[in-house]
């Protein structure tokens, strides 16, 4: 259905996450970090980004302004799902949504699989750039 | 062509066909430069193509004909490594780099560098406030652009008193009296150590800086609106 770039550094819930994907039916590549990731969506040209924040070496944030400044990407959709508890982000949040275009933002352990697969399907981006 | 060599803050990047990337960098000898790094997507290097955001870089280039000149290599020289350690501080990082690229032209002065370097400093450091650093950072760049409060004077002219409460007009862009106003000495002391030319890690040092920083915060918040483009 869509080709979904899943950031996430923790191996086991990467394989839950992409399981769970591509169970709902999508093609899923799954970087650990965000260099990882940048190369990644050269090859994949994600209809669908979905990326933690708490990265080793380089963070979700930086890896938004890399990604965003690639011409082809800039309206693709991103989801953030992160461990960073919903008041933690809270005066980041409109800044993420303003400055990424962050459709959404998950707090991992309040965020089941079925939610995460609904997330995804309503944010892909349509062919015309539209989520 | 001659190569010329500075000293870089990176401010903005952007993809140029199939495997260049054009750079804006901040520099304190040729004020905003435009340089083209080749062949950076195709070769998969750095993230930031290069150079490091949060850092500042040695960079050698050549100039172009037109506004583009080619990037030839890039040493990095300091990178602010805890600013991308804290997700607040690293938003904050790109909202300043944002605004000073907003806000300064092609050719700004040398003292627009020395402030993001100081500002990348400031927030590099984990002791010190993030909201204190954007508080400095935008009574700067207000410095910078000559939208200077009076904080020698009232607005009919009388010497600022130690005695005296204020409110601010910004109309006049200084303190008038009133006998309720909720600003007093320590807040037009600490406002010209802002001004001034002292870092914001001498401000973190002011006695009560906390509470300080979110009472003036709406004088320079509003003169920023005002004055410096966004």
């Amino acid at each position: 259905m869509a080709n979904i770039l899943l950031i996430e550094p923790d191996t086991v819930l990467g394989r839950t996450y992409r399981q769970a994907l591509e169970h709902a039916g999508h093609t899923v590549l799954v970087a650990r970090g965000a260099q990882q990731a940048i190369n990644a969506a050269e090859d994949l040209a994600p209809d669908l980004v979905v990326v933690e924040l708490q990265l080793a070496g380089h963070n979700g944030i930086e890896f938004l302004h890399e990604f965003r400044s690639y011409g082809e990407w800039q309206s693709t959709s991103v989801i953030i799902n992160t461990f960073i508890a919903p008041h933690l982000l809270a005066d980041a949040e409109e800044a993420l949504r303003r400055n990424f275009g962050v459709k959404a933002v998950l707090y991992k352990p309040r965020t089941s699989l079925q939610q995460l697969i609904s997330a995804v399907d309503r944010h892909i981006t349509a062919p015309d750039g539209q989520a | 062509m001659n190569q010329l060599t500075t000293t870089a803050i990176i401010l903005n990047r952007t993809d140029y066909g199939e495997a260049d990337r054009i750079l804006t960098l901040l520099t304190p000898d040729y004020g905003k430069l435009t340089l083209l790094a080749k062949g950076v997507r195709r070769v998969k290097s750095k993230l930031a193509g290069g150079i490091e955001l949060f850092s500042v870089s040695e960079i050698t280039f050549i100039k172009g004909r037109g506004e583009v000149g080619t990037l030839v290599s890039t040493r990095l020289a300091k990178h602010y490594k805890h600013i991308v350690g804290d997700l607040d501080r690293t938003m904050l990082g790109y909202e300043l780099i944002k605004k000073l690229h907003k806000a300064t032209e092609d050719e700004p002065e040398e003292g627009y560098f020395d402030l993001l370097r100081q500002a990348f400093e400031a927030l590099d450091d984990t002791s010190v406030d993030p909201r204190l650093v954007q508080l400095w950072f935008l009574m700067q760049l207000l410095r910078l652009g000559g939208y200077m409060p009076n904080l020698e004077t009232d607005i009919e002219g009388k010497k600022l008193s130690a005695d005296m409460t204020y409110t601010f007009s910004f109309d006049g862009s200084a303190f008038a009296q009133h006998p309720e106003g909720v600003f007093a000495a320590n807040h037009i002391k600490f406002l010209r150590l802002g001004f001034g030319g002292h870092s914001a890690l001498a401000l973190a040092h002011v006695q009560g800086v906390g509470r300080l920083v979110q009472e003036v915060q709406g004088i320079v918040t509003t003169m920023t609106t005002s004055h410096i483009r966004s």
